[in-house]
């Protein structure tokens, strides 16, 4: 709904009014920071940050340390919890609070490589392909049709499962699987962007090809995708967490969450903790990213329809 | 309230009456006042005319009017009282049975009003249906399509099964009205609908309003931010200034004899294109800068109804003329005539599939690289919309030192400086040098634009519409700015506009394009006295101005639209609209002929004597008009 | 109709070529990885002068593109070729038991492997879609129909919810609380259509969160549309222009999320959860497959991939062109 009123008047003011908010994305993030969720997720994120930084240092035990004394000791709040461990220990007596944390610290590390190694790849291919147009477009944009058209988890188990997984290898497996998405996004704000007239003010002052694209189209990008790149990290986590339960992700004795959850699947029936407690401690993880994600999502969709 | 005694007396009760209306704007550091008390009263089978400029409130007003006020904005006080009860408090499902019923609303933009994945036939049927239950779908059709038909959509059964986007702007306004009026309702709120509309369509459609008002009896609240229009059509007009109703009268007393200053500020406003002076064009120099030699440029489209086929648009069709250093030329048409190709040809953004573009005798087209960046120095484009040309994520300053930093011209160090200089040439606040373009109006985007074009200090300027977003008295000022770097630095111009009035205040030699054609070419005053092609006179019959036209609208109002470029009809392309047209229209497709010196010539089988007469223009009334905008430039 | 003649030749077109890109690239990508597959299929036990005989007769040593060009001539005839491992029972017949050589015949067709496995995956799948679309379409559209208000953030919670459970995590969860603790379902394995019902939550659980969020967002924003305001003014009922009008415009966003992210998160998260679940579909014959290097098993089911999301995609892309005929194609 256009409202005749709003930014279309003639009378020529000085200045732009003070406070006002400035850039899009400045625009976004202030709309989504005025979500009560948005904090509150914000909270949680850094809280488990903190505690991933903080638990090893505080927390005496070990992540890998065998202590077949100690194994299968349940919560705290369960009868027979006893500390240090507050999340109980493993098959082997490891400590769950602590494999849990170092094992999100290396999933968010993982995820947020990877979406970064996507984002930069997809985004790249995506506003090039957008902006020349032509062959080129339908060739790039059929490159990701192939790419997408191969499923993530085919990909990874064909590269991952005959050949020797390691973090590297894994980031770049999911980089690999995902950049077509950011491909087809940057494409369209790159050939929606092409038609604006700013790219045509810029081509005729004589701006080049690769001038346009790095200083006038890339900064578009950043304001419709942003809250892809946040739920993706999310997701790449989860991918990260199935190679390991499957097998083919980072090796033992390194803790991750797929292989604390793969290995407790034996014990479910007796220690159920070992599987489920550090699912919950995963999933508020990725609950706090998605929902940061979610309501990003909803402050670009409002802010990119008008919204002041 | 009524100021003037009205013209007829009207005993009847009123339709609707408004008293006290107030509507306010959410915003972020508290309400904003949109109207503020606005009273007035319908009278049934009347034209009420409500005349505002942008950001008077005036599209607020037609919606409170059917309750149609949504968050941000809120109702604050008053009532709109309709048939003995309040509208705005009516509950949802009482005002639900009387949209669309009983009052009935049309908007300014026409192509986005229906649903575009559905027929726009079967839209009106369901709408049909809607207000008139029971109706069969059968019945229901064949009424649609006949009033397709009676309001001269051409065949109205292929068109009853086609979809919005197929529709040109005046079509789609055409079928608005017709859905708005197939449950003749009593009162019709319509809201700027000849806005997006070229002006001879626009004349059509206020023809039929005016027709369909009649027949139907229907009371019409027709608002416009164009006192030309609404004085065509409305019995009374009210002024509506940033919210508030400043004068409501007779429209003949209200133009005659307008009361309140913003009223008469209103109507000074308005162009004048026969009773104002033009101005003095200046000396043109005799070398010709530009020379467009026979350009043509074709578009392929896929074509739907065949296999691996493509279809040719004809968008621009050998089209030459020249400009000399120092002149300023202008070419004006409607929508579709093929002006804003011949733009991106002329920016060298495209190349012309035949023919040359000569910029001091070299081919434009056949440059690249180093000398393509050398000519666009010389040679800037300026671009029609304030809002898209400048992007949005640059700082101001930054934005018009990228032409510099591009073409290496100035020294890193001296390059704030240099911009600021340019800053200041064009009135824009120093201070704006740091800051984003969000808050900016649409007058000092166009400056920034203009300031990133005038950087680089070029000999030749093409403004594409540069102007049509401003309003008057912003355009009268930047009129003036490129007035005085003409004197100061011989820039040539080239005006590309649709705004007859602008051009006929501004440029020297003007050619009329019609489908990818010039028909004619000819010197201002020539063109405007003593327009010799058909469609010329029409464009001139069909402006909306307050003054005496040399063209009526009667003899020339053309019906129809112009054809698809696609097909376009052998012989002569506007035969299919010409009032004149006879036998060898339709075979032989007349050339431009150059009749006089600098290119002169119309393209037109008919002799300019066998056209009707033109009538004098009555000197005198609001001829000071255009003195007194001169008197606010700075 | 020539317009849906010209569509489908173009897209057809264009289709094989992708598929056989996919293939190309699956193919090689199994030749230069580690391990030379006679090995598989011939075992750790065999002569060196059996397996290099073997690899000859087989074809295994010329170069890839002849390789591929054989098995392309297969795959177009509709031999998709014969596992490494399975023999013709199913089971695996491992190296060590023909260590004198390798006769093709004794071993599983792959097209007769995957025709087995298929009904079941299609079976859980469906299932699977079934319950997503089940809880996202209320919530998706009550959340769009009531963008800013408590739908609508029922609608952020929920697929912000669903889409943090992991999907391995969730399937442990639940076997262990439906199946070990209440007895109420079956769940590894497969012996009745009772086994397919705790993997198709873990699949619903997946795919919901981006159903909600897509329905929630095309209702809205189709909400802000001009002709969705224009209609009630016009004097349809709210009621009329959902739908009839909203529904009928967001379908499009709708159908090309289905085609092109759904699909393939479908088949991700079914290799995942038939392969929690030992669940004998696709996925557990691909997973297997991989780790037994069962090459000819996962270039087929990759081809086999592709050639879906390829024919999917096209009839999404069918339908949004019927729908809103502005579209290109």
């Amino acid at each position: 709904m256009t409202i005749s009123t709003v930014g279309s008047g003639m009378t020529p003011s000085p200045a732009p009014a003070p406070g006002r908010p400035r850039g899009v994305t400045a625009r976004i993030l202030r709309r989504a920071w005025g979500y009560g969720e948005m904090k509150a997720a914000a909270f949680l994120f850094v809280a488990l940050a903190l505690l991933t930084v903080l638990g090893p240092l505080v927390i005496d035990a070990s992540a890998t340390k065998i202590s077949v004394a100690d194994k299968f000791l349940p919560p705290l709040f369960m009868e027979g919890g006893r500390l240090p461990h507050v999340l109980g220990t493993d098959q082997l007596g490891r400590d769950l609070l602590l494999r849990s944390l170092v094992g999100l610290r290396n999933a968010f590390a993982i995820g947020l490589t990877s979406v970064v190694g996507m984002f930069v790849l997809g985004c790249a291919i995506g506003i090039y392909a957008g902006y020349r147009g032509g062959w080129v477009d339908v060739l790039l944009m059929r490159l990701t049709d192939v790419q997408m058209s191969i499923p993530v988890i085919i990909l990874a188990i064909t590269i991952l499962g005959v050949s020797r997984p390691n973090p590297a290898s894994i980031i770049a497996v999911l980089v690999l699987a995902s950049w077509p998405v950011y491909a087809r996004v940057s494409r369209g704000v790159a050939l929606a962007e092409r038609q604006k007239e700013y790219v045509r003010a810029a081509r005729i002052i004589g701006a080049s090809d690769l001038r346009i694209m790095v200083r006038h189209i890339a900064p578009s990008i950043l304001p419709p995708i942003a809250f892809v790149a946040v739920l993706d990290v999310a997701r790449m986590m989860i991918f990260e967490a199935i190679f390991g339960f499957i097998g083919i992700g980072i090796q033992p004795p390194t803790p991750t969450f797929g292989t604390i959850i793969s290995a407790g699947t034996q014990y479910l029936i007796n220690a159920w903790w070992i599987t489920i407690v550090p699912g919950v401690l995963l999933a508020l993880a990725l609950g706090s990213l998605n929902l940061m994600g979610g309501v990003l999502e909803r402050a670009r969709n409002y802010i990119l329809q008008g919204g002041a | 309230m009524a100021l003037g005694s009205p013209p007829v007396p009207r005993p009847e009760a009123p339709l609707m009456e408004v008293r006290g209306l107030s509507v306010a704007v959410q915003t972020a550091s508290g309400p904003r006042p949109v109207l503020e008390g606005v009273s007035l009263t319908v009278a049934p089978r009347a034209v009420l005319g409500i005349i505002g400029e942008s950001g008077s409130g005036k599209t607020v007003l037609s919606r409170a009017l059917v309750n149609w006020i949504r968050p941000p904005l809120a109702v604050t006080a008053g009532t709109v009282r309709y048939g003995g009860e309040d509208l705005l408090a009516l509950p949802e499902a009482r005002m639900a049975a009387l949209r669309g019923r009983e009052i009935a609303y049309i908007g300014a933009n026409p192509t986005s009003a229906l649903d575009p994945t559905v027929p726009v036939g079967h839209q009106l049927v369901e709408k049909l249906c809607a207000v008139l239950p029971g109706t069969a779908r059968r019945d229901a059709r064949a009424r649609v399509v006949a009033t397709l038909d009676a309001v001269r959509i051409p065949s109205p059964a292929k068109r009853f099964e086609e979809y919005p986007f197929q529709f040109s702007g005046g079509m789609m306004q055409r079928a608005l009205i017709v859905d708005a009026l197939v449950s003749n309702p009593r009162l019709l709120i319509a809201d700027n609908i000849t806005q997006p509309l070229d002006v001879t369509v626009a004349a059509q459609i206020l023809r039929l309003l005016r027709e369909l008002q009649k027949e139907f009896a229907t009371a019409v609240v027709f608002i416009s931010s164009a006192l030309g229009i609404v004085s065509e059509i409305a019995d009374d007009v009210i002024v509506l200034d940033r919210g508030r109703v400043v004068e409501e009268r007779p429209t003949g007393a209200l133009l005659r004899s307008p009361e309140h200053a913003y009223t008469r500020e209103l109507i000074a406003k308005v162009p004048r294109i026969w009773s104002g002076a033009a101005r003095p064009p200046p000396p043109a120099d005799t070398d010709v800068v530009l020379d467009v030699r026979d350009v043509e440029r074709t578009y392929e489209v896929r074509d739907r109804s065949a296999i691996f086929a493509t279809r040719r648009v004809r968008a621009v069709r050998g089209v030459s003329f020249t400009v000399r250093r120092g002149e300023n030329f202008a070419i004006i048409g409607e929508s579709g005539c093929g002006k804003s190709t011949l733009s991106r040809l002329l920016s060298c953004l495209e190349a012309p599939d035949r023919g040359q573009i000569l910029f001091q005798g070299t081919d434009i087209a056949t440059l690249g690289g180093r000398d393509l960046l050398a000519l666009r120095r010389r040679f800037q484009l300026l671009l029609q919309d304030p809002y898209n040309a400048i992007a949005a994520h640059s700082a101001i300053g930054a934005t018009i030192a990228e032409p510099l930093r591009i073409h290496g011209l100035v020294p890193r160090r001296h390059l704030r400086a240099r911009v600021a200089e340019v800053m200041a040439e064009v009135g824009l606040a120093p201070a704006l040098y740091d800051q984003l373009p969000a808050g900016l109006s649409a007058g000092q985007r166009q400056r920034v634009n203009i300031a990133r074009a005038l950087v680089l200090e070029p000999e030749m300027l093409i403004l594409d519409e540069t102007l049509s977003a401003l309003d008057q008295v912003e355009q009268a000022k930047l009129l003036d700015l490129f007035e005085r770097l003409q004197t100061r630095r011989g820039i040539s111009y080239v005006y590309i506009s649709h705004d007859l009035a602008m051009v006929r205040r501004v440029s020297a030699r003007i050619a009329v394009m019609y489908l990818g054609r010039i028909v004619e070419l000819s010197g201002n005053h020539a063109l405007f006295a003593r327009a010799s092609h058909p469609y010329t006179r029409a464009l001139l019959s069909a402006v909306p101005t307050v003054e005496d036209k040399p063209y009526p609208t009667a003899t020339y109002l053309l019906e129809g639209e112009p054809p698809d470029p696609i097909d376009i009809p052998p012989g002569c392309s506007f035969r299919t609209r010409c009032p004149f047209a006879f036998g060898r229209c339709a075979t032989d497709d007349p050339a431009l002929l150059a009749t006089g010196p600098d290119g002169v010539g119309r393209a037109c089988h008919r002799d300019a004597d066998d056209l009707p007469a033109v009538v004098p223009p009555a000197a005198g009334q609001g001829g000071g008009a255009r003195q007194a905008e001169g008197a606010e430039a700075p | 109709m020539a317009f849906a003649f010209e569509f489908f030749l173009r897209r057809l077109s264009q289709g094989v070529v992708i598929v056989v890109l996919v293939a190309f690239v699956i193919f090689t990508l199994l030749r230069v990885v580690p391990g030379d597959p006679i090995r598989i299929i011939l075992g750790p036990m065999t002569p060196a002068s059996v397996l290099e005989e073997t690899a000859r007769a087989l074809g295994l040593r010329d170069p890839i593109l002849v390789q591929f060009g054989r098995f392309m001539g297969e795959v177009a005839t509709g031999d998709l070729g014969r596992s490494f491992i399975r023999g013709l029972q199913g089971g695996s017949a491992g190296g060590s038991q023909d260590v004198a050589g390798y006769s093709p015949e004794s071993r599983a067709s792959v097209a007769g492997l995957i025709a087995t496995a298929l009904p079941y995956s299609l079976q859980l799948a469906g299932l699977g879609v079934a319950f997503a679309l089940l809880v996202a379409f209320p919530i998706g559209i009550a959340a769009g129909l009531r963008a800013g208000r408590w739908p609508d953030r029922l609608g952020l919670y929920a697929s912000s919810f669903f889409v943090s459970l992991p999907n391995i995590w969730v399937a442990v969860v639940l076997i262990f609380l439906l199946s070990a603790k209440a007895g109420l379902l079956p769940a590894i394995g497969y012996q009745g259509f009772a086994y397919t019902i705790i993997p198709a939550m873990v699949l619903a659980i997946e795919l919901s969160p981006v159903m909600i969020r897509a329905i929630s967002v095309a209702v809205a924003a189709n909400l802000g549309e001009a002709y969705y305001d224009a209609g009630i003014v016009r004097g349809l009922s709210r009621r009329t222009m959902v739908a009839r009008h909203v529904l009928r415009n967001a379908a499009v966003p709708l159908l090309n999320l289905f085609g092109a992210q759904m699909i393939g998160m479908l088949l991700g998260g079914l290799f995942v959860v038939e392969y929690i679940f030992s669940y004998p579909g696709i996925g557990m014959l691909t997973i297997s497959a991989v780790f037994q290097r069962d090459f000819p098993v996962i270039q087929a089911v990759a081809i086999l991939a592709s050639g879906v999301l390829v024919a999917i995609n096209m009839l999404v892309d069918f339908a949004s062109t019927m729908i809103d005929r502005r579209l290109k194609f």
